[in-house]
């Protein structure tokens, strides 16, 4: 991989488009390397306030809206009936329209540091066996299951990286599914909350391993910021402590103190522009204003989400790649997955509840591999407080009275004392899964929207039944003298842990970026978020992005 | 208005804690409905008109006429779907929707209009610090 330095002169040295998780630290890494970086940013740069603590309208409990974007109107993506077990959205023809808080849409954030903005910061390394998933347990029929071109130890120093410059709190030495670990993490874990106690002597009565969550969270002042103050609305909104670490408070501003970084908010980019030869030149933008204007890099870096960044690529067709850039293999927008997440919900005899959050703090690992008869796993862990609301929405027992004062009574009565663990599952990546363009339907700017279609591989169904009997199995070690809860049905996952849709490979027949995340086609083009995934893990994947970007940014400059 | 507060104070009753209406959700209610549910206000109308005519044709006398323990019962038979009047409205299906819609106004933030001074959460025991 050699760089090319174009000899015209461009407006910048490179284009960011994206400011997330992957997006932040690619234009921290090349600006901090004194390369001239424009961060583009399709949404808002978002105080605490503005964000809110909107208990019907955030990113954990969608029901009106979303609290850090994108906006309702003129964001649509349609939907193949048939990805999601229910109507959701409206009818358009055979499809469904949908708007991005509408189930089925995989929304993520849209604003300044994108999902890091809002997130709950579970900080999890990949383990070495989710690197190499085929080699492991064999291609089921109808999957694209494959390794990554890449292992645990190749990633290993940017792991590192991402826990002490971006921040990351956690117990190194309970992370005892990992090759033990050379550098403990910067900060200690958060307090352990009442609950997690219980459910942590409830992993320990049934032998399974425990661990305390990473978080990418200052558990005491670091890097210039505060320690987290325990409050109770984290996941889905922003810290009131500023002591959750995301893109817009670590990267982004580091980006920016070089000196050499420009950030761009609510410009919208329509496609890749591009030479007469093919090559990518720079990015046509669309401004607030509806103003168009094409800037030109010397290197672009896209960083969307993988449903996004596979979008623009596809609304990227030129004479030379008339399919869309980076898709002469019919690859890009392919094996889209995020999580799916079983669990169950259990009523305790005593309170639970004390009020210290942000709440999940223990965890087990001993079901993401070594399973009988089952694909990979994932892990389980207790839950950050959950909101009044959501209780009543989601962990609410099925047989317990919905109105009248039974009702009133029941949430009064049991509101501290349900509990609930979860957890993601490794999806088994299907081909049929992916993003396409939708050249009837247009968003606010004109530009084709995102068209989901497909479903995952049953085999993620089959080890969501299997993690849910897990769950409930955790929650009546840990005391719960009632459990409830039902497996995920069949349906096209993605949402805030997207990935997959631009895998990573050798081979361009059958991925869309090389090892260092370059785009096949292009020596200019590269991806920095979940798109170049192969498979996911059965963790969080954010830790991952910002590792994997950093050392794509890293061999950028490297390669300068 | 009076059958809409009798409703909302059925499915959320006053106790040693305010009941649905006194908490505000009448007003989380009437914001949704002019906001993102504006879409529904046909429905609502026919839904509590057909309430109305039910408590009538039961009772002879409007919801809001009838005694709490009538309500009461009055809306479990329309959960079972066992109406006696000619309702515009599938009245068990939208029954659900006015007591999820209900729940969301009242332990929802007070920023939404119901849950009014966190009443809600003082009563569950949802402590909020930061």
């Amino acid at each position: 991989m050699k760089v090319t330095v174009s000899t015209r002169h461009s407006d910048y040295d490179a284009i960011v488009i994206g400011s997330g998780a992957g997006g932040g630290v690619a234009a921290a890494v090349l600006a901090e390397a004194g390369k001239s970086v424009l961060l583009l940013e399709r949404g808002r740069d978002l105080s605490f306030e503005t964000v809110g603590r909107d208990h019907l309208r955030n990113q954990r409990m969608a029901v009106y809206g979303h609290n850090a974007g994108p906006d309702i109107d003129g964001n649509p993506r349609t939907l193949e009936a048939g990805s999601f077990p229910i109507p959701v959205g409206e009818a358009l023809g055979d499809l469904r329209l949908l708007r991005p808080h509408e189930p089925g849409y995989q929304n993520n954030a849209a604003c300044v540091g994108s999902g890091t903005r809002v997130y709950a910061g579970q900080a999890w390394r990949f383990m070495p066996q989710d690197f190499r998933m085929a080699s492991e347990y064999g291609v089921p029929e109808g999957s694209s299951l494959a390794d990554w071109p890449i292992g645990y130890e190749d990633l290993l120093p940017w792991y590192e990286k991402v826990e002490w410059e971006i921040g990351i709190c956690g117990d190194h030495r309970t992370m005892t599914h990992l090759p033990a670990y050379d550098k403990p993490y910067p900060m200690p874990a958060l307090p352990l909350p009442h609950k997690s106690g219980i459910h942590k002597r409830g992993l320990e009565q049934l032998g399974w391993q425990w661990l305390r969550v990473p978080r990418l969270i200052n558990s005491v002042p670091y890097n210039d910021r505060p320690g987290c103050i325990n409050c109770q609305q984290c996941v889905g909104f922003a810290c009131p402590a500023d002591a959750k670490n995301g893109s817009h408070n670590t990267t982004v501003p580091r980006a920016l103190r070089s000196g050499n970084c420009t950030l761009r908010t609510e410009v919208m980019a329509e496609r890749l522009a591009c030479s007469a030869g093919g090559r990518v030149t720079g990015v046509t933008i669309i401004d607030a204003n509806g103003q168009r204007q094409t800037l030109t890099a010397d290197v672009v870096v896209l960083s969307c989400g993988a449903v996004e960044t596979a979008r623009l690529l596809l609304n990227s067709a030129t004479p030379q790649e008339p399919t869309g850039i980076g898709n002469g293999g019919d690859q890009v927008g392919r094996n889209l997955q995020g999580h799916y997440y079983p669990g169950a919900a259990g009523l305790f005899p005593d309170v639970m509840f004390d009020g210290v959050g942000p709440g999940c703090s223990i965890a087990t690992c001993q079901f993401n591999h070594g399973n009988d008869d089952i694909i990979g796993g994932g892990f389980l862990g207790d839950e950050d407080i959950v909101t009044p609301v959501t209780m009543w929405k989601r962990f609410y027992p099925p047989d317990a009275p919905r109105w009248g004062i039974e009702a009133k009574r029941f949430m009064r009565d049991n509101y501290r004392r349900i509990n609930d663990v979860t957890g993601p599952v490794q999806e088994i990546p299907s081909p049929a899964a992916r993003v396409n363009v939708n050249p009837q339907v247009k968003d606010k700017y004109g530009i084709p929207v995102a068209h989901l279609s497909g479903a995952t591989h049953p085999e993620t169904v089959r080890t969501a039944r299997f993690m849910h009997e897990r769950a409930k199995e955790w929650l009546r070690a840990s005391g719960a003298i009632k459990v409830w809860g039902q497996p995920p049905p069949r349906y096209l996952s993605g949402g805030q842990h997207q990935a997959g849709s631009c895998r990573m490979g050798e081979d361009p027949a059958i991925s869309v970026v090389d090892p260092f995340c370059r785009v096949h086609s292009h020596d200019n083009l590269f991806l920095a978020d979940g798109s170049p995934h192969v498979t996911n893990g059965g963790f969080n994947p954010v830790e991952t992005i910002m590792a994997l970007a950093w050392r794509t940014a890293d061999n950028i400059v490297a390669k300068w | 208005m009076k059958c809409l507060r009798a409703l909302l104070d059925t499915i959320i009753p006053e106790d040693d804690f305010p009941g649905a209406w006194e908490a505000g959700v009448g007003d989380y209610l009437g914001r949704q409905l002019a906001s993102d549910l504006a879409k529904l206000l046909p429905a609502y109308q026919a839904w509590l008109a057909g309430l109305d005519d039910e408590a009538r044709v039961l009772h002879g006398a409007d919801f809001a006429g009838i005694s709490p323990r009538q309500r009461t019962a009055l809306l479990m038979r329309i959960e079972q779907g066992a109406v006696e009047a000619a309702w515009q409205i599938e009245p068990a299906p939208f029954f659900r929707d006015i007591v999820e819609h209900c729940a969301e106004g009242f332990y929802s933030d007070p920023g939404n209009g119901g849950n009014r001074a966190g009443i809600a959460w003082r009563m569950i025991g949802f402590e909020v610090s930061g």
